[in-house]
């Protein structure tokens, strides 16, 4: 075994670590997208902007609203006496739903009649209308199941609680907290991100200088080459890795149930992999700058199709196909697992083989383009 | 074992349908500091990196430092030193982390590298600089360092493919000096160049126009294969006398150097008598004093004379 990959890692850290200006990033660019991913994707919508339309003013109207402000999702913010109000209201976002109640509401429930409650959304936010759809019409259920209950006792029939109860268990995520879903994943995805960069440009920085000629001119193999320029990364990756854990756990109280050693070595393919698809980019790119942009065009579909913003299930089958191919798709479910889910190696097994198939792949083609002769 | 170092036979090398060496053959010798001259694009850096074992060869072969470039291009790699076009350094990195990192490269045993850095630094004058980034260096303290770089692993040969392109005059004389107490050492080097004063500083050269090789030899066999000779005459009227010089069928070449008109005549024609034929009456020179003629004048008259060749052959 040649000690060059030693060399050649050692003089990619000097260089490195007179980069300042890189370093920084590495250490930064995870810490800011933590907090930009943490606090900024929130999906679960609460404290929608609500205008109630009451036609009905009577104690059940009153009632019923009040209810709904209760839950936390709706904050009620005025009193309307119109549709046209509420029409502009929602165009200028200062609502999001309205609930209407229409005259005699309360006379009807108190004579036992069925009564309609009407809820308006602002369907040009998806998130929205699926939230308040869903806390509304439970609601709705919960009010009349109430209702009947209380008459079905008064006539004496024995019944005083509802026959079907259905009772929602959240495991892994009892809070539904984004941040626990999301940070596990930011991993992936600034992995990804550095990875492919950095290599993709540290290749194409010797290219542009000049210096990888001299390389090519010397007795250096291109597998000693590759393994030394990557290896310094490699621990970058995982310094970042532990950045993101520590600070998701400290900031955003993310849990970690399974193995870290596991994680730690699985990650090992994930990273390698990435390495791979950037020393790929490498060899396409001419100049840095080139580099760079293959690197964030391929970060894209990466964040869009891996299940990172969307689910997996939820993406078209067409796009199921590509996503698959990407390593950050695997990797995805694999640090999910492990961390939410207390994972362990039977149980990201498949996803392993994925990963691996992927890396050997990769590795098969940027070392054929990766040819040392010029030319 | 007096075998010649570098050996080409008949080497090509094609670009698609572009041509860019055609049958090169070339032997140099132990010890010998050999220049490829040749005006840009004429084939001199493919035909070095062919002999470096980094470009296959369309046809042909050679034997580097004993080695086959075809077959054994890792051993021929290993044993000769090169500095390329735009020697490039690491600019980030200090000149002796520079030198450590080639040194490590080409494979120097880890105890002996800082010897080996150290006394290649003394040799250049570099120790001064030994901390100061490659990147803030000037360009001849570059061209030390990468000279330095090279050599770190002390290569029977050494390849330098146009080595004092953008350097001032004084580092270039400096460079040059290196280059022949390498020689003298007894390692061999083989450059590239299209400065006509530099190409008079190696032991032998070859042409090199178009691809092909138009003639190897001495400068002075180059030169006097030419058959010119030169004289250097002042006139008034420079610009008219110069044209009419032209004119005649024995000058080979006439170029302006402020009042002086250097006229270079061929086939071994006394100047002298094509300027008592040509420049009659008030063209007659106010002086004329014969000139030495250099590799320059041979280098333009075989480059000239080719290209009317060709132009020659494509007419009819």
């Amino acid at each position: 075994m040649s000690l060059r990959p030693f060399v050649v890692a050692w003089k990619e850290l000097l260089q490195l670590r007179r980069d300042r200006m890189t370093l920084a990033m590495m250490v930064a660019l995870p810490l800011l997208q933590l907090l930009l991913f943490g606090y900024a994707i929130n999906n679960d919508v609460r404290h929608m902007p609500t205008l109630v339309y009451d036609q009905d003013r009577s104690a059940a109207s009153r009632d019923f609203a009040a209810s709904m402000a209760a839950t936390g999702f709706y904050d009620i913010r005025g009193h309307v006496g119109g549709y046209a109000e509420i029409e502009r209201a929602l165009r200028r976002g200062e609502a999001r739903v309205a609930l209407v109640v229409p005259p005699h509401y309360g006379e009807k429930l108190a004579a036992g009649k069925p009564a309609k409650l009407q809820l308006i959304l602002d369907g040009s936010d998806p998130q929205t209308v699926a939230s308040a759809t869903n806390t509304a019409t439970a609601m709705g259920l919960a009010r009349s199941s109430e209702l009947m209950l209380q008459k079905l006792s008064v006539s004496g029939s024995g019944l005083t609680t509802a026959p079907i109860e259905l009772e929602p268990a959240t495991w892994y995520n009892p809070e539904v907290r984004t941040a626990v879903y999301v940070v596990p994943g930011l991993i992936g995805v600034i992995l990804t991100m550095t990875m492919v960069m950095l290599t993709a440009m540290a290749v194409a920085r010797e290219r542009e200088r000049g210096t990888l000629e001299q390389l090519i001119v010397s007795p250096v193999k291109p597998v000693e080459l590759v393994i030394g320029k990557i290896a310094p990364y490699v621990i970058i990756g995982y310094v970042q890795m532990t950045i993101i854990l520590l600070a998701g756990r400290l900031i955003f109280r993310v849990p970690f149930l399974g193995s870290l050693p596991l994680l730690y070595a699985l990650a090992f393919v994930f990273i390698a992999a990435n390495l791979a698809v950037g020393l790929f980019f490498s060899t396409i790119a001419r100049t840095q700058q080139q580099a760079m942009q293959m690197s964030f065009f391929f970060l894209l579909p990466n964040i869009l199709l891996s299940g990172f913003m969307f689910p997996f299930e939820g993406i078209p089958k067409p796009a199921q196909i590509p996503a698959l191919a990407l390593p950050l798709t695997h990797f995805m479910r694999i640090v999910r697992s492990i961390a939410l889910k207390g994972g362990g190696f039977e149980d990201v097994y498949g996803e392993l083989v994925w990963l691996t198939a992927i890396l050997g792949v990769l590795i098969l083609v940027s070392s054929l383009r990766f040819r040392k002769k010029l030319l | 074992m007096n075998e010649p170092v570098v050996v080409a036979r008949a080497l090509s090398r094609h670009f698609g349908s572009f041509v860019a060496v055609r049958d090169v053959s070339l032997e140099v010798m132990r010890g010998e500091i050999f220049g490829v001259l040749g005006p840009n694009g004429a084939g001199k850096s493919t035909t070095i990196r062919m002999l470096c074992g980094i470009l296959d060869p369309t046809s042909g072969e050679g034997r580097v430092v004993g080695f086959d470039i075809r077959r054994d291009a890792e051993r021929v790699k290993e044993r000769i030193g090169y500095m390329t076009q735009r020697f490039s350094l690491y600019e980030d990195l200090t000149v002796e982390e520079n030198l450590k990192f080639y040194a490590g490269i080409y494979g120097v045993p880890f105890g002996r590298r800082a010897k080996r850095v150290r006394d290649v630094l003394e040799r250049t004058g570099l120790s001064g600089r030994r901390g100061q980034l490659a990147g803030t260096l000037s360009g001849g303290w570059k061209q030390r360092v990468a000279l330095a770089s090279a050599t770190i692993h002390e290569p029977p040969l050494l390849f330098l493919d146009e080595p004092t392109a953008g350097v001032d005059p004084v580092s270039r004389r400096e460079f040059w000096e290196q280059i022949h107490r390498l020689a003298h050492e007894g390692t061999t080097v083989l450059l590239t160049t299209h400065y006509m004063d530099e190409a008079e500083r190696c032991h032998r050269l070859a042409f090199i126009f178009r691809g092909t090789v138009l003639d190897v030899g001495t400068p002075e066999e180059i030169v006097a294969r030419r058959k010119l000779r030169g004289a250097e005459l002042e006139s008034d009227r420079a610009q008219e006398a110069a044209d009419r010089l032209r004119a005649d069928a024995a000058v080979d070449e006439v170029a302006h150097y402020g009042n002086v008109l250097r006229l270079v005549t061929r086939d071994d024609t006394d100047p002298n008598v094509v300027i008592e034929r040509v420049l009659t009456g008030e063209l007659r020179p106010k002086s004329v004093r014969p000139a030495r003629v250099g590799v320059e004048d041979a280098f333009v008259s075989m480059v000239r004379s080719d290209a009317d060749d060709s132009a020659a052959k494509a007419a009819s």
